[in-house]
This record gives structure tokens, sequence and C-alpha cells, in this order.
């Protein structure tokens, strides 16, 4: 029998710890790949993945180390022949990671790049085949116009653009095998997808064995003919696909998709019933911001970075309101403007009857305690070297609230509200893990009593458990003091779990305006559909990527074409959707999209028209 | 275009900074005590005639007035004449007030035009010593954090920077020029007594280029596209070569860029200790005699001299990184 492409035999890797002692990351490992097959490779972070990724491309570095085993190559032991193995790497075993932008040197043209890397492992090929090769392969990744993106420096490569060209760089030495880490993981879900098909193709069209390693399951059963599950360092279960969604053996696989948030199985909460009366806690209404950039080829030139345009939407009590979006929608400036970070160049924000806008001084911090805002990072967001408590009952002093004793108290009822335990008061953050720091966060925020927390994708970094957790933990707060929350994110499954009303963004737009269900179930955009047809998901997909999703990325938010911002990557775009703009128009009485598809209904006719 | 673009805009904020360092520097003299009509009419001079002198010359006009004239007289390349100075360059002195060679006092701009050149002869060759110097210690130390080169670069580094320059200069001038008579010291003749001071110079820089060699390189090191590149295939010494020294070189050249603006602004203690004949002697003598039009002159030209090698500085780092954007 011949031996396999890849055979990985009892692999052990140790991490040496500064006490001397040493830790396992990797366990036991055993596995074959036979050329040409697509082996997934899941588990949660610190399972180990990334380190048995980098091990099959001899990258275990102090303090990591080899204890055990072997990895072979058609056969032949590598782990014994570091140098062979050094030889194979970048010609026959190719690497992707997760940090497209970090991966090439930021001072030379990602072209040149590619060249240096081929000649380097293939000397005997000309310079001038490879600059050929390259291009070729750039307009095989579908990178638009790449004869002239090849002479472009990487900082001009887009996230979703710069994963193209490493692929180019891993391919193009027509490896046999790839190990592609965690590559979508930064990605946007439009553009992930987009990966996901390309990497499909060029694999198979080259014949290249693929590891693929992931944390979400989803985005490798996608994939992968074969999943390995890892836990703890092990490898807990290995079927093929199909068969391990279906039929989970291991406990901790049961658990893993038990864990998965669904789309369309359930319901998503409904918007609550208000009378006619109800004035909105949050009012917005015809807000745009502009940032000027200075151009970078000229001698005074500024380029208008259109962020916010002309944003509308009403958020009442106790709701949970949504904005999604991918990055560069304009998501982060909308929260800008609504806490008050900077002023909306036109429109007004209303805030309990008041205009945020031209407010100022004593009274926008009297509003301030009203609105809170809990951010995405639990690392940079805290002080490293302020007491837990003190970090809480900061905004207390800011707001002259209580005394040094009643702040004190108040600081620990906080914290055991959002589950923080009393004796960690005084110690400092550094120890904390990504969840307990949110939580410090949220307690941060709640302690003044605000009406309206605003959670910039306050849950992103954290994993599925513990957002889980966290999610129950606003729930309860929500029913307790009437919170309303606004959740800004990238997280289709998370909105669909807690929001009620949903806002869409897209270049800065607003396009969709919803409820939960309607918005799922029944979108009135193309680019919702779009959204939903990308999102990683288990389930039966409603919307297929293939029907709803163009090549393409996002276009710039500088010089933004007439017409529909859409229309360069709608599947249904027509000739109107060019040259005219579709302003929200009314698809019942509550529902908006900005779509000239949109048929309003006969009842609310008149009612659009006005609009 | 972005060059033509850049230079534009940078050379139209140069001039704002050199006029803005011209109005200072001129009102700040005049503001100053010390009447340089009493230092050039002498000590004996009746108090009548040092008023007529001065009100010839029109140093009780009002202060803008005087700039006015002045800058007037500058944007033409006119740096007016030194108060005390003839333009025989025989040595300065209080000359007394009845004195008749008045009207032949030296051009600023003569002046600064005979010992600029030596100035930046002696900042040239101190640069390059100290690259010569720093470039090996500093890279060496920064590949190897934590191990022998680093700690060499560190206490070389230390000693370096802890060596007063006038003491290693007068040790070097009794060694190597009066004991061993290697290489002149004392005035110039010619290349060789620029080595010296330069030498001592470049000591003192060192250190600094030294650690922010050091730092940048370690620091390049982290970058994840170092520890990338073997993985796709290129040589560990391609990747430091090629990679690693170039993204660590924009920090080092912005250094390179103030030490020698600062060297050209005149090394006072140095050209004193080897009456190297530079700028810097030259600001010496003309603060210590109140020559306000000599002070003024070389003040407005280092300003220039310090606003081109910016422009050139960033202009070459954005070459270099074309992320940079100034």
């Amino acid at each position: 029998m011949e031996a396999p492409l890849l055979g990985v035999q009892g692999l052990n890797v140790d991490l040496a710890l500064q006490s001397g002692r040493t830790r396992p990351i990797l366990r036991d490992i055993s596995f074959e790949l036979p050329a040409k097959r697509t082996l997934g490779l899941i588990g949660a972070s610190g399972a180990g993945k990334t380190v048995l990724a980098k091990a099959l491309v001899n990258w275990i570095e102090q303090p990591l180390h080899i204890t055990g085993g072997t990895i072979a190559w058609r056969g032949k032991d590598l782990l014994g022949d570091r140098q062979g193995f050094g030889r194979l790497r970048g010609s026959k075993i190719a690497y992707v990671g997760g940090n497209p932008a970090g991966t090439l040197d930021p001072t030379q043209t990602v072209g040149a790049q590619i060249v240096e890397k081929l000649l380097s492992v293939q000397p005997r090929t000309s310079r001038r085949e490879a600059i050929e090769k390259a291009v070729d392969l750039l307009a095989a990744v579908r990178i638009p116009s790449p004869s002239q993106r090849f002479h472009e420096y990487p900082y001009q490569y887009s996230g979703g653009m710069m994963q193209r060209a490493l692929i180019v760089d891993a391919l193009i030495s027509d490896p046999e095998l790839l190990v592609a880490d965690n590559v979508t993981q930064p990605l946007d879900v439009t553009v992930a997808a987009q990966i996901l098909k390309l990497m499909r193709e060029l694999t198979e069209r080259f014949a290249t064995a693929v590891v693929f390693v992931s944390s979400s399951l989803p985005v490798v059963a996608d994939i992968a003919d074969e999943l390995l599950v890892l836990h703890e360092g092990r490898i807990v279960e290995r079927q093929a696909t199909r068969r391990l969604v279906s039929h989970p053996i291991h406990a901790y696989t049961q658990a893993l998709i038990g864990e998965l948030p669904t789309i369309w199985q359930g319901h998503g909460p409904a918007e609550r019933p208000r009378g006619q009366t109800t004035e909105p806690l949050l009012s917005v209404s015809e807000v745009s911001k502009t940032y000027k950039v200075r151009k970078r080829d000229s001698f005074a030139g500024y380029n208008h970075v259109q962020a916010v345009r002309r944003a509308n939407f009403d958020i009442f009590k106790g709701d949970n309101f949504g904005v999604v979006g991918e990055s560069g929608c304009g998501k982060s400036s909308l929260m800008r403007l609504l806490t008050r970070l900077e002023p909306p160049d036109t429109g007004r924000i209303v805030f309990d009857g008041q205009d945020l806008a031209t407010c100022g001084g004593s009274a926008l911090q009297k509003l301030r305690r009203r609105l809170q805002l809990v951010l995405q990072d639990p690392f940079s967001s805290l002080p490293p070297r302020s007491p837990i408590g003190a970090i809480i009952e900061e905004p207390l002093r800011i707001h002259g609230l209580g005394g040094a004793k009643e702040r004190r108290r108040q600081v620990r009822d906080v914290m055991g509200e959002v589950g923080l335990d009393a004796t960690l008061i005084d110690e400092l953050p550094a120890g904390l893990s990504a969840g307990q720091r949110q939580r410090v966060n949220v307690a941060r925020a709640m302690i003044l009593e605000p009406a309206l927390l605003i959670m910039d994708e306050t849950l992103s970094s954290l994993d599925q458990t513990e957002q889980t957790k966290l999610l129950n933990l606003f729930e309860r707060l929500q029913a307790q003091h009437g919170f309303t929350y606004l959740f800004i994110s990238h997280d289709l499954a998370m909105v669909r779990r807690v929001c009620s009303r949903i806002a869409v963004m897209y270049l800065g737009e607003i396009v969709e305006l919803a409820a939960n269900e309607r918005l799922f179930f029944d979108p009135g955009h193309p680019y919702t559909k779009a959204l939903l047809s990308a999102v990683p998901t288990l389930e039966e997909r409603r919307y297929r990527p293939e029907d709803c999703l163009l090549e393409g990325e996002p276009p710039s938010p500088i010089d933004l074409p007439p017409g529909c911002s859409f229309a360069s990557r709608c599947p249904s775009a027509f000739d109107r959707c060019r040259s005219q703009h579709p302003g929200l128009t009314a698809r019942s009485s509550h529902d908006l999209a900005a779509c000239f598809l949109v048929e309003p209904p006969r009842v609310a006719a008149r009612e659009t028209a006005g609009a | 275009m972005f060059v033509l673009s850049f230079l534009a805009r940078r050379l139209l904020q140069g001039f704002v900074i050199i006029f803005l360092v011209m109005f200072l520097i001129f009102t700040l003299l005049r503001v100053v005590p010390g009447d340089p009509v009493r230092l050039m009419a002498g000590g004996m001079a009746p108090e009548a005639l040092i008023e007529q002198i001065a009100t010839q010359m029109g140093l009780r006009d009002p202060i803008l007035v005087q700039f006015g004239r002045y800058a007037a007289h500058v944007v033409q390349g006119d740096f007016g004449q030194s108060f005390v100075r003839p333009a025989d360059g025989a040595a300065t002195g209080g000359a007394a007030f009845n004195d008749a060679s008045r009207s032949e006092r030296a051009e600023v701009l003569t002046l600064v035009a005979q010992t600029a050149p030596r100035t930046f002869q002696l900042a040239l060759t101190a640069i390059l010593m100290a690259l010569l110097i720093s470039l090996p210690l500093g890279v060496a130390g920064g590949l190897y954090p934590g191990r022998w080169p680093d700690r060499l670069a560190l206490y070389l580094g230390s000693i370096f920077v802890s060596l007063p320059n006038f003491w290693l200069g007068i040790v070097l001038i009794l060694l190597l020029s009066v004991k061993l008579a290697w290489l002149p010291a004392i005035g110039y003749q010619g290349f060789a007594w620029t080595i010296l001071p330069a030498f001592v110079l470049a000591i003192e820089m060192a250190p600094f280029m030294i650690r922010t060699l050091t730092v940048s390189v370690a620091q390049v090191m982290q970058e994840y596209f170092i520890a990338a590149g073997p993985v796709r295939g290129l040589s560990r010494s391609r990747v430091v070569l090629r990679h690693g020294l170039k993204n660590a070189s924009v920090p080092l050249l912005n250094l390179l860029g103030v030490q020698f603006s600062m060297l050209l602004g005149g090394v006072l203690v140095v050209e004193y200790i080897f009456d190297y004949p530079g700028l810097g002697l030259l600001t010496i003598n003309a603060v210590l005699q109140r020559d306000f039009p000599l002070i003024q002159g070389i003040a407005i030209i280092t300003s220039a001299a310090f606003v081109l090698i910016n422009i050139a500085v960033d202009l070459l780092a954005t070459t270099i990184d074309p992320r940079l954007d100034y």
C-alpha cells in the first residue's frame, strides 16, 4: 500500500513554562491525509488547533517543543530531518494563516513578494515566467485588474483581497498540501463565503490536499470531506463531515453542535406592542456624518468619507434594537454619534426628549448618565493599573454621586448582579478572562442606572459559551432594571437571538429596517439576503450564496457612485439602480427597505408617497 | 505626482517656520539686556555718541519697523553686515568708537559661507563614523535580544554616553596628537583636522543610534511577516536582510535627520576645544559680542538647513515605507 501524503503518528507538543515545568498542548495526535482530500480540524480556542497546524509546517518555536511522535511526508519522517522539512515548506507544503494584513512586508509590493517567494522555492523559474504566473493567479482569485494590483502595496489591499493574494502566494508553487489556519476568521461573512468558495475551486483545480482549521463548525463543514474534533489537545472524534454533523459520537462534539446558535429555527423576540402615544427613547432622524481625510497625492485636497448617510430610526423603551453590517459599513461611526463622542453634521438625535447634537456642558453630562456604552475589546478598555472596584466606581465619582461608603456598597451590589466575585473588588484586572472583563465593563456602564445601554460588538470577542452566559445576564438585567439595549454587531446569529428590531447598514446607509421575524424570513433588501446567505450555519439555508451575492467587495465610501450603493454586488440590479438612489420604502407599517424592488403594500401606499 | 505635491506643501510649511524663527530671534535679541552699540563703541564712548550711532543704525526704531526692514533685506539675500567683524577676517576685538574702518565690516553671508562648509564636512564625517560604529552593534543587538550582542551593545552604549565630550576631546588630543603625533588637532588646514573632532562627535551620537537600531530591529523581528517568511519558503537570511532591516531603518533615518541638523547648528563645545573654525565657533563669538546681524543670520540659515534636511528625511522615509504620509 502506498504511504499517504501526510501521516501524523502519536504527536505530542509541550509548552515549557517559566517555572521549569511543562504543560501538554497536544497529546497523541494521529491521523493520515491522502492526497487531494480536505480534512477539517475543529475545536474551541485553546484546544491546540493552531499549534497542530503550525506543527505541520515546521513552525513550532520556543517555548513550544515537540516531545514525541512523527510527521511523515509520503512515508518519510520529517521531524528527524528538519532541513528537509524546511525545504518542503513554501514549495510542497503551503500555509495560509488568519492574519492576512500582517503576512507580507508592508514596504514592498504584493506582486514583488509573491514573485520573490516563487523564485526562492523554484530558483530555475525565470523572473518573467514568475511574474506572468503571479498575475494569472491573481486573476484566477478574481482580484480586479490584477496586473495593476500586482504593483500595489499590502496596505492598499482590503482584508479579503489580501487573503486572496495570500492564497495565490501559497498555491503559486503548486503545493501538494495546503494548511489553512483560521483563514476566514478576520473576514466579514460575505467576503469569507467568497474566500471559501474560491479555496474549494482552486484546491480542486490544482488537486491540492487541504488541512482546514477553524473554530467555526459550520465553516469547516462547508469545505471538508472529513472532520477531526480536537478537545484539550486530543483528537476526540473523527468522522466524515455529514455523518459527524448528524451523528456526533463524543459528548464534546455533541455539546459543540448543541451550542451552535440557530437562525431559522425557533422564534426571535417579537416587538413589544406599544400604544400610539409612546415617545421613542432615542429618535434618530436624517443623521449624517462625513469625515474629511487628506488626499495623499494632492497639495491641499480632501477626500470626503461618507460614514453615515441620512440614518433614521426610533428606539422605544425596553426594546432590543440591533444594528448589523460588515466592517466599514458605518456601525461604529453611528455609535460615536449616538454617544455624542462626535456631533453629527446634519440631523437630530433626540434622547429622552433632548437633542444630543445641540446639548453641551453640564446638560450633556447629565444625559450621559442615562446613556452608557459597553465597548468591544475587553483588554484595552480597562485601565490595567486600577483595581476592579475603582474602575466600576469611577462613573459614580465622575457624576459626584454618593459618599465613599455608599459608592463602595453600590459597587459590591453591581458586581454581584453581573456575576463578579466580591473578592475581586481590590484586584487588578490583569488576571481576568475576557468574559469577566466584559462583566466589569457592563458593571461600569450599569452602575449609573442608565436608560439606554449601547453594546458595540460587546460579545464578539467571546466564545459561544461565554456569549450565551452574558446574553442571559443582559436579559435578567433588562427584566430587573428596564434597560433598553442597542446592539451593534456583525453577528447575525446573535442579533437573531436577542433583538426585536433590526437595522441593516451598508456603506453608511440603513438599507433595511425590520422586525426580527420579517428580516430573517422575508428580507426586503438584496443585501440582507446576501448577508443571510453567507452566515455560517449547519441549518438548511433559506438563501444560497450562489443566488444572492455577486463577487466583489463593497466600493469605497469615498466618491460613492450615484444610485444604489449595493448595485455593484447585487444580482438583481437593473439600470435604474445605477442612476437613481432608492430611499427607504415601507413594506408594511413597520418594515422598510431601500430597494426599487420593494412593493409597497396597497394600504400603506399613501403613506409611502408622502415619505 | 506625490513627490511634487509633497515638496510644494512641505516647502511652504518650511517658509512659515523659517519666518517664525526669524521673527523670534530678531525680537528676543532686542529684548534681552546688552546694547550692541556700547560693545562696538567701547566702554569709554560718550552717551550722546552711542545714541547717535544707534539712531544712525536704526536701532532706536520700533522693533517691528526694524524687523520689517531686516526681513525685506533677507528676502533679497542680504543678511546685513556684522556689527563687529572686519571684512578682512582679522581677529575681533573691542575697536575704539572712532575706528575709521567701520564701513568695512564683513558681510554675514560671507562669514557663514566661509565656516558652514567646514561644519558640514565635520557633521558628515561624524555621522558616517557613528554609523560605522552603531550599525553592526545595533543590528546584532536587535537580532539577538537578551543575548551577548544585545548586552555588548548596551554596555558600549552606556560607556559612550557617559564619556564627556570635552574630556574625550582633550584626552584624544593629548594621546593622538601630542604624544603619538598621528593626527593634527587644533585649527583647520585640511581634512585630517576633521578626523579627531568628528570621532569625538561620533562617540557622542553612537549610543542613541545603537539604542534606536536595537529597539527597532528587535521590534520588527517580532512582526508576523518575519516569522511567516520562512514558512512561505524564504530563507531566514533573506527575510532578515531584505525585509527586516528595511523595515527597521525608518526610525534610524529619523534620528539621523535630527542629529545631522543639530550638528549643522554648530557643535559648540567640540569646535571650541579643537579650535575648529566652523559655525559653532562663529556662533559663540557672535553671541559674546552681541553681534545681532551675525546671530540672526546663523539662526535663519541653520533653521533653513533644518527644514531642508527634515524634508529630505521624510521624503526618503516615504520611499522606504510607502505607508508613511507626511
